[in-house]
């Protein structure tokens, strides 16, 4: 086995973890970027559509970096369904089970749930807006997508700010335990720096998963 | 002694089970006369007691030292493991902690890594066999050179220390929601990766302790830290974080020569 | 029938005995050693360091252990530490003072040859654990910490923590799970040994019950390692596990091991006291607490205030007062009996009257709560958890337990029992700590044993012994197994009214009111009979349910009881035959005017070897002389 030790590693359920925490961190990261992005609407509706026209103007590189994206989305959500299926077999069937309330919490509970709903909210999503009504504007003098009336038109709607907001709750929750469960997973718990890291985490869920959700009743309310 | 004279009545519901190849279930037994001085064992005691007066079976459990360093006894209380008191063993949990009238449901460890034998015995002989994996130094009895040969700053000797505490008794895996092993497994890792006896070997064990913890049927780890919340040694998940580092380090850059390459 | 008691103590100077000696043993070649099997019975410090060693040498091993782990023998609960003769202090200790210390603290009834070469073998020890990754403490510098410990005059005392005990066999555990990956060591656990088999008189086998299928299983051996600690569970209290018994060393007794000193037996004087009769066992506080604390009692029998309302002039200080010069830290033997006396004078505390105070005040006023904390907080901790009492706040409550058993299997230099290829490591045996055991010296001799005597008195056995080749076929492995079987069926077949228990319990009464503490003569006939009564009782009338098809908790229970209702006869006649007080057997007959031990030099200086001589005949007494060459006998004296 010594000799197929990198093979291992993917195997393994520590080689495993790795992956999702490497993948988890790197989601994390495009969150932010896609949130700076969002933060846009309120700036209004050119400087929006500019921003969507510039990184569609990538061309080849954007569909190598969407590839690159998909590709850590799967790779997460793959190894965290297989962990998960696993640990199911695993894990003892109680007739009672009940936690110390000094370990598991409610975020660390419900990954494989928020996870799930993640998932479910990316696929309309993308649906809805990126794949969703088309509209052309120009800007100072080309012609391009006007996303910006696209988003606002899908949020014009309570059922999807609501929905959008829960799903956003549920990104707050999946990071929350995720961010700094990443590190652990990465090795990274220092003694000293563990409990601040923790902090981030839930400093990270909170201005993340908020972020987006103020968005989106922001533009819900302008609509209004 | 703190003594009262009061004593408690308890409801029970035990799990018993035959054997490996038949289902179990919770029966209901009643114990009268319980002191809040007896130990939670001791209260089991005196229920097998007055079921062999009447020529029943009595509930198979183990324990053995009785003062929590053996880690032999095991039972899973009202669904948490050593009863989920901070730092505390099953056989000393006592019974001041619970009041008359409680019922109280008590089942083995569970884990798939942990086959049930008999009624609260489980077979925890996957924790040996990841043990026999790596969890030791090379070093044959002879070989040694002087205790203070090598200078081990306390700090260091001190958190291996942290993680040599652990009794193996399972309960990191039983508390886990994931049936893992990564506590116990990593308590050992981190303990002789930090102290440069075990460093010679540290990448070798690392690998070969995570395979065949994973061969086993434990789970993988997701972080909930239920085993440090349950530890009876208070063992912390930062051995797990040291472990993977071992790992990750051993996966990338160990490379032994096997006999066809011209090694030993 | 007699017992060939020479102990083969080699000839020469004390110092050079031992390097001589293994100079002069065979050795086998190492080619041959993979021919060879050994039997090792039982996992503790001993068991495990000698399997480690000897399937790192070559041999095959077949390591029993009747836990479900070889991690949990009941070594793992010594708490204070380990003794070696480092110096690593600077204060002037050697290999020759630890063996001082050991005899004296034996009370010179240990074997001269035995001791030194314990103590030479010592240093070796300590080196050996920190090879294998046991974390000691260490000081800020890197280097290893030393304690003081039994009111040693040099602190020589290795320690981890208050788990001393747990560390060092995990590290013999690891050397042994290291040699199980390598194939050379087969383990069976939850085994529990049932029988010696014999064959042309030599050691060749055992039987076991598989604790879990109810079976008896055949092993067949080149030769056995008995190493299944001592038998103070005869008491029914003590402070030893629940699995810890004497059936293996009794049944290889019955097969024709000499057993030596059986009434040599340590009550450790601070253990938590017997609270109710439901109790299973008694839990052991580190003498290192004496260090601090101050023992008393009211100087008023039945005395019921508070302590804390007990006015300073109205307590008894005993120990400082009866021995001013070593005060709280008196040896155990010394320290349990004076707390047995302030009892048995009705100046006992607590509900049972049957403790005394430990008392940390004055230690908390002079040095602070937080330095105490630093030192006892894990022991303190571990009190409160059982008796709900603080005890920064309230005098901790103490009484003195049984703790181990210095008599065992007689064993010679080569720690060869009277039955060739039977040898006995560690507690089980009775080579090293004479009448009384000195704190943290049990740990130093179980690893002794198994690290670095048998490794070479085994191979020497091996190489100068015609081995022919035996079977679990053999009519002796039937014949032994036939006779476990019939035991079995026999107690099962009682379906009387009384439990296992009640006849531990009765025997444990027995024990320890009359072969305890402090013993006489009439005490001693009468523990007799009434064991005999007992016997003949429990043989009529015990209750064991089930059959032996499975997890049989109460047969385990049943079959060890059965030894002890004969073991424990053999303490109070071994007791009644020594007509001295010495260590911790005390005969209230033989003391000083001041209640101190006498020692009967001219007619007692030796071990009592007892042979076996059937179910119906009386055991025969004989003696092993020792001779004292390089040590003075003096009146040991704590004033």
């Amino acid at each position: 086995m010594m000799t197929s030790a990198v093979n291992h590693y993917f195997r393994s359920s520590i080689g495993r973890k790795h992956l999702v925490g490497i993948t988890g961190l790197l989601l994390c990261g495009f969150l932010v970027s896609h949130l700076l992005g969002n933060l846009l609407l309120l700036v209004g509706p050119d400087a929006f559509n500019l921003y969507a026209h510039k990184l569609v103007s990538l061309g080849g590189l954007l569909y190598v970096l969407e590839a690159g994206l998909a590709l850590v989305f799967l790779v997460h959500m793959y190894l965290a369904v297989r962990l998960n299926l696993e640990n199911l077999r695993s894990r003892g069937k109680y007739a009672v089970k009940k936690r110390t309330g000094r370990g598991t919490t409610l975020m660390s509970a419900t990954m494989p749930y928020t996870g799930m709903i993640l998932l479910v909210f990316l696929v309309l999503h993308l649906m809805n807006l990126k794949f969703g009504s088309v509209y052309t504007t120009v800007v100072d003098g080309t012609e391009m997508r006007d996303i910006y009336k696209t988003t606002m038109e899908y949020f014009a709607s309570p059922v999807s700010v609501g929905w959008y907001v829960f799903a956003m709750f549920c990104a707050a929750f999946h990071t929350a335990h995720g961010f700094s469960s990443a590190f652990q997973s990465l090795g990274w718990n220092h003694p000293k720096y563990y409990g601040k890291v923790k902090i981030i985490g839930y400093l990270y869920a909170i201005l993340v998963g908020g972020g987006f959700a103020f968005v989106s009743v922001w533009a819900y309310l302008k609509g209004v | 002694m703190a003594s009262t004279t009061d004593t408690m009545s308890l409801n029970l519901k035990i799990w018993r089970q035959k054997d490996p190849t038949v289902e179990g279930k919770l029966v209901d037994y009643k114990v009268d006369n319980v002191s809040p001085d007896q130990s939670f064992l001791e209260m089991i005691d005196v229920l097998n007691d007055q079921l062999v007066r009447k020529g029943e079976d009595p509930i198979a459990f183990d324990h053995d030292c009785r003062e929590g360093i053996c880690g032999m006894c095991s039972m899973t209380i009202d669904g948490k493991a050593h009863g989920g008191f901070k730092n505390t063993t099953t056989c000393q949990v006592h019974m001041r902690l619970y009041k008359s009238g409680d019922t109280i449901v008590i089942e083995p460890f569970r884990a798939q890594a942990f086959p049930v034998i008999k009624d609260l015995t489980v077979d925890r002989s996957a924790i040996d066999k990841v043990m026999a994996a790596g969890g030791y130094v090379t070093a044959n009895t002879g070989n040694a050179p002087d205790g203070n040969a090598i200078p081990i700053p306390k700090p260091v000797a001190d958190a291996a220390m942290d993680a040599a505490a652990c009794i193996g008794c399972g309960a990191c895996v039983a508390s886990c929601p994931n049936g893992s092993g990564m506590l116990f497994m990593s308590a050992k890792v981190s303990q002789l990766a930090l102290l440069p006896q075990g460093k010679p070997e540290a990448p070798r064990r690392a690998l070969n302790m995570v395979y065949t913890h994973d061969s086993l049927g434990f789970g993988n780890c997701s972080v909930h830290a239920e085993c440090e919340a349950t530890c009876p040694k208070g063992i912390s998940i930062e051995h797990i974080a040291r472990a993977n580092r071992e790992y990750m380090k051993a996966a990338f850059s160990y490379h032994e020569k096997t006999h066809s390459e011209g090694g030993a | 029938m007699s017992l060939n008691l020479d102990s083969k103590i080699p000839s020469g100077p004390l110092s050079e005995k031992w390097a001589k000696h293994k100079f002069e043993m065979k050795r086998v070649n190492p080619a041959n050693k993979r021919k060879f099997t050994v039997i090792v019975v039982g996992t503790g410090l001993a068991g495990a360091s000698a399997s480690a060693t000897l399937a790192e040498l070559g041999y095959n091993v077949l390591s029993f252990c009747i836990q479900d782990s070889a991690r949990r023998a009941h070594s793992i609960a010594a708490q204070g530490g380990i003794n070696a003769a480092k110096n690593y202090p600077n204060d002037g200790d050697s290999v020759k003072n630890l063996f001082y210390d050991t005899i004296k603290g034996g009370d010179y009834r240990a074997r001269e040859a035995n001791v030194y070469r314990l103590a030479e073998v010592s240093n070796n020890i300590i080196d050996q654990m920190v090879a294998q990754g046991v974390p000691f403490a260490r000081e800020y510098g890197g280097y290893l910490d030393n304690r003081s410990f039994g009111g040693a005059q040099v602190s020589r005392t290795f320690y981890a923590r208050g788990q001393t005990g747990q560390q060092l066999l995990l590290g013999a555990y690891s050397g042994m799970m290291k040699m199980v990956s390598k194939g050379k060591i087969k383990q069976y656990n939850r085994r529990e040994m049932m029988d010696l088999v014999t064959i042309n008189g030599k050691a060749r086998g055992i039987i076991v019950r598989n604790l879990i299928t109810g079976e008896l299983e055949r092993y067949a051996a080149d030769a056995v390692l008995l190493c299944t600690g001592g038998y103070g569970n005869v008491f029914y209290l003590s402070t030893n596990a629940q699995v810890s018994n004497g059936s293996a060393a009794w049944r290889c007794h019955k097969r024709g091991a000499g057993f030596a000193n059986p009434c040599f037996t340590q009550i450790h004087p601070t253990c938590i006291p017997v609270h109710g009769d439901y109790q299973s066992k008694l839990t052991l506080m580190s003498e290192s607490l004496r260090n601090d604390g101050r023992v008393w009692v009211p100087k008023k029998e039945g005395d019921t205030r508070k302590p804390a309302d007990i006015p300073d002039e109205e307590r008894d200080y005993y120990l400082e007062r009866v021995y001013p010069s070593f005060g709280n830290l008196a040896p155990r033997d010394v320290s349990s009996r004076q707390a047995k006396f302030r009892c048995d004078e009705g100046k006992g505390v607590g509900p049972t009257k049957q403790a005394v105070y430990l008392d940390f005040r004055d230690a908390i006023k002079r040095d602070g709560k937080e330095v105490i904390a630093g030192k006892y907080g894990n022991l303190f901790e571990m009190y409160e958890r059982i008796t709900a009492d603080d005890p920064y706040k309230t005098p901790m409550m103490i009484y003195p337990a049984v703790h181990y058993t210095m008599g065992g299997l007689w064993v010679d230099y080569n720690l060869q029992s009277t039955i060739p290829g039977l040898h006995v490591l560690g507690e089980a045996n009775f080579s090293d700590h004479g009448a009384n055991r000195l704190g943290a010296s049990a740990l130093m001799q179980g690893l002794a044993d198994g690290y670095f005597v048998i490794p070479y008195t085994l191979s020497n056995y091996l190489a100068s012994t015609p081995l022919e080749k035996v079977t679990t076929e053999d009519n002796a492995f039937k014949d032994a197994e036939q006779a476990v079987m019939l035991q079995t069926s026999k107690i099962l077949g009682i379906k009387g009214k009384r439990t296992v228990s009640d006849f531990h319990k009765a025997l444990g009464h027995i024990m320890w009111d009359k072969v305890g503490m402090s013993r006489n003569e009439e005490g001693l006939k009468s523990a007799i009979n009434e064991i005999r009564k007992l016997r003949e009782e429990f043989w009529h009338d015990v209750n064991v349910p089930g059959d032996t098809g499975n997890f049989n908790l109460e047969l385990h229970k049943a079959t060890r009881v059965a030894d002890y209702l004969e073991l424990g006869e053999l303490m109070a006649l071994d007791a009644l035959e020594r007509k001295e007080s010495c260590g911790g057997h005390f005969r209230e007959e033989f003391q000083t005017p001041d209640n101190e031990a006498r020692r009967d030099d001219e007619h007692f200086t030796h071990a009592a070897v007892w042979e076996y001589t059937g179910q119906n005949s009386s055991p025969i007494r004989h003696t092993e002389e020792l001779k004292f060459e390089n040590v003075q006998l003096a009146t040991r004296s704590y004033k």
